[in-house]
């Protein structure tokens, strides 16, 4: 079930309309519900891999109690490492292990030797990545005695599958989720407008900004090594801000249908194209995964402390990890490498703290701020490329300058409102968020004259007919 | 928890309206408008008893000129070929032609082979063309039946038109609002309803072919039947076709088959049509079977 699809729109009111009815009754049943109405969102998808989520909340849930009534240390890790291992084996069967077998066969084809190997060609399942990392983040802080295992099945298994967050995030932490489920939730009548607010301006980001971005986007990369470089350079702006709007827009669907439930979730961008560095990009852009990484990944290997060769090897773990999440392609990987080479000059120069939220903004920051942008495009063409090859001949191509031109935005009438409709839409994106940037919001701010502005904008620049899937959810 | 209900009602109410205000203004302009043939049909086009019409999808738009028809005949006819459609859509423009008091002696179906053996039409992608008259029961008829799945953004319409304007927006809003401004702007056709492909011939090389026609699609005979109806006689035209010979026999229809008229690489802009010199060629072929006896015979 898309958020931007008819059936979210029936299955939203519904479960609102019953969860609130259900408040004044326990906790527990309101939780329960739910939890009932998250597993068919989920079953919506496909309901085999429902087992595939029930069994590693089952895991969890029993490791993170086992975990707490161990008597020997040794007993802790032993229920500590099994969690991790037969989560990470999962991810790895269905996510990794056809790229680990086909790289060492191509490998070994290299060094001469003809290997058969087996792969499986799983269909991955949908948000896999995602609620295995918050199972992750619960077993871990159990092991490290930042929490208390969650005792209620119905609560923790909640905290896995809560249906806003639970096909592509963002990432929550028991620490922050866990307790808020736990707690009755009151209706708040402001936290609920925003909720709104918040799922309308999603909505404009996924539908107006990334699907007609998409257009020109699948065109381009499909038929790149027939484009000039004008064309080239257009697609990959435009795939910056299709992956962006795609992504940060499911977010705020996310986000703001959970306060519609009295839950806030964690944030997940801010502002991120109005990063002044690659380090500010990575405070601004899936925050809760980069966070993630930081404080299960980064920090225990030591973080910035250290020597030198141990604090760049730690950039290059992280970001090569966070690349490797995404999928199992070597265009990921490079995709993170790209970041770890553009971090590590900061980090050198100990300018990967700065933050112009603190300092407030200069005109030369502009400039900073496109280089930044620019940079981050370049990398994603590695992101939507599908292949190694293939992005280093797009970028190859882009660099021509001789045919120079931007001819298939203009192609024929329909290319050309479509381009117009594109970029009306992302004028408008970047300048009221340059607006909230510049006034020092941390947050979108709404009002409700301009959410019916923006409906509008949805009923005329809308892209429905070809409705496309959240990018995020391949991951 | 109430207050929240009656604002989303209040606002939600109040997004309802101006979405739907706006799209009945998109459509209302659309009417007026010479954009897409449907309206020209209906707003613009004055003749009301001609001789002739042709229907059919690109094949019939690009293949027969009937501003020279006309004049090397004497009769006056009317192109009603849309692109991109198929016989269901030739059967709703037939349909929409004679439902504006329009009246013509004959009508000339442009098959497209393929298209008459497809037993199972589904929407076509212009459809959407009529959805200015979406109040017109054969229009909501149409879209109700050939619309698939639960979700029927065209027949919808009918009682919410912010709903099928959304959903085609890019080719109903910008369409409209040019419309308003050129009332006379048409969209790839000329007064007459012709239009011409361009091109010096194809030079792709395209083994020959012949095919049977077996008349699986269900709208040919709704369209001998509205043709009947009307009192209009129905002839079946094939079009010339590169490296394709098209086998043709029915035995109530009516069928000038030319699809091997001429077979020179020179008159196409692809296989299936010709282009401007192979349109003045087809159209002369058509004038004289005209001139034979073919629409009165």
């Amino acid at each position: 079930m898309l958020f931007n699809s008819i059936g979210f729109l029936l299955f939203l009111p519904l479960v609102f309309g019953v969860y609130w009815s259900l408040s004044r009754k326990a906790l527990w049943i309101q939780n329960a519900f739910l939890l009932a109405a998250s597993y068919f969102f989920y079953a919506c998808w496909d309901w085999r891999f429902l087992f595939l989520l029930l069994f590693s909340t089952v895991l969890d849930y029993y490791t993170g109690l086992r975990m707490h009534q161990a008597r020997t240390p040794k007993a802790k890790t032993f229920w500590f490492w099994l969690s991790i291992g037969v989560n990470l084996s999962f991810l790895g069967a269905f996510k990794y292990y056809d790229f680990f077998a086909t790289s060492f066969q191509s490998l070994m084809g290299q060094m001469g030797l003809k290997v058969d190997v087996v792969t499986l060609s799983l269909v991955l399942p949908v948000g896999i990545s995602f609620y295995t990392f918050h199972g992750l983040s619960y077993v871990i802080d159990i092991y490290k005695n930042r929490i208390e295992p969650e005792r209620n099945p119905i609560t923790y298994a909640l905290f896995v599958t809560y249906f806003p967050l639970l096909v592509a995030g963002p990432i929550e932490r028991a620490t922050h989720l866990l307790p808020q489920i736990k707690v009755k939730r009151q209706f708040s009548y402001s936290l609920a407008v925003e909720g709104i607010q918040q799922i309308v301006w999603g909505l404009f980001k996924k539908v107006v900004v990334a699907d007609n971005c998409a257009f020109f986007v699948d065109e381009i990369f499909k038929n790149s090594g027939s484009l000039s470089g004008g064309e080239l350079l257009g697609g990959m702006f435009l795939f910056s801000f299709q992956i962006y709007g795609d992504f940060s827009g499911y977010s705020d669907i996310a986000l703001g249908t959970s306060k519609l439930f009295g839950i806030q979730l964690l944030k997940n961008f801010n502002f991120p194209y109005f990063a002044t560095d690659i380090a500010d990009f990575w405070r601004k852009w899936h925050i809760s995964l980069s966070s993630w990484f930081r404080d299960y990944v980064y920090i225990p290997l030591g973080g910035s402390q250290g020597t030198r060769m141990r604090q760049l090897r730690n950039v290059m773990v992280i970001f090569l990890l966070s690349g490797f999440w995404h999928g199992a392609n070597w265009t990921f990987i490079v995709w993170g490498l790209l970041h770890a080479l553009l971090f590590i000059p900061l980090l050198l120069l100990k300018r990967n703290r700065n933050s112009v939220h603190q300092t407030g903004y200069r005109w030369s920051d502009g400039f900073r701020m496109l280089t930044t942008f620019v940079l981050v495009s370049i990398a994603w063409v590695f992101f939507r490329a599908d292949s190694l090859t293939d992005a280093v001949h797009y970028l190859t191509r882009m660099t021509h300058l001789y045919p120079f031109d931007f001819d298939i935005f203009y192609k024929n009438a329909k290319y050309t409102l479509l381009t117009g409709i594109t970029v009306l839409a992302l004028l408008y994106l970047l300048v009221q968020e340059g607006y909230w940037v510049f006034k020092k919001q941390s947050q979108p701010v709404f009002s409700t004259r301009w959410t019916l502005w923006v409906i509008v904008m949805l009923f005329a620049m809308g892209t429905y007919r070809n409705q496309m899937s959240f990018i995020y959810f391949q991951f | 928890m109430q207050k929240f209900l009656k604002k989303i009602a209040l606002y939600g109410l109040g997004a309802f309206l101006l979405v739907n205000v706006l799209a009945i203004a998109v459509l209302y302009g659309l009417r007026k408008s010479s954009f897409y043939k449907p309206s020209y049909v209906a707003s613009h086009y004055a003749p009301k008893n001609l001789d002739y019409v042709v229907i059919g999808s690109s094949i019939g738009l690009t293949t027969l000129n009937t501003q020279r028809i006309d004049s090397l005949t004497g009769l006056q006819g009317f192109n009603l070929s849309i692109d991109d459609t198929s016989l269901s859509s030739n059967y709703l423009m037939l349909q929409h032609f004679f439902a504006q008091g329009k009246t013509a002696k004959n009508c000339i179906l442009a098959l497209s082979y393929w298209d008459a053996d497809n037993a199972q039409p589904t929407l076509n992608n212009n459809d959407y063309r009529f959805l200015p008259f979406i109040n017109e029961s054969y229009v909501h008829d149409y879209y109700a039946e050939m619309e698939s799945g639960y979700f029927k953004p065209l027949t919808f319409s009918q009682y919410i038109p912010a709903i099928g304007v959304a959903y085609y927006n890019t080719e109903l809003i910008v369409p409209s609002l040019l419309g308003m401004v050129q009332p006379q702007r048409k969209n790839r056709f000329d007064a007459h309803g012709d239009y011409a492909y361009p091109g010096e011939g194809i030079s792709k090389k395209v083994p020959f072919k012949t095919v049977t026609v077996s008349w699986k699609n269900p709208f040919i005979q709704r369209i001998a039947d509205l043709c009947a109806q009307h009192q209009t006689r129905l002839i079946v035209y094939q079009a010339p076709q590169y490296h394709t010979q098209v086998v043709i026999e029915h035995p109530d229809y009516r069928i000038l088959n030319h699809s091997q008229y001429f077979t020179e690489a020179k008159y196409f802009y692809d296989a299936i049509h010709v282009n401007y010199r192979g349109r003045q060629a087809a159209t002369d072929a058509v004038v004289k079977a005209i001139n034979e006896g073919c629409f009165k015979k």
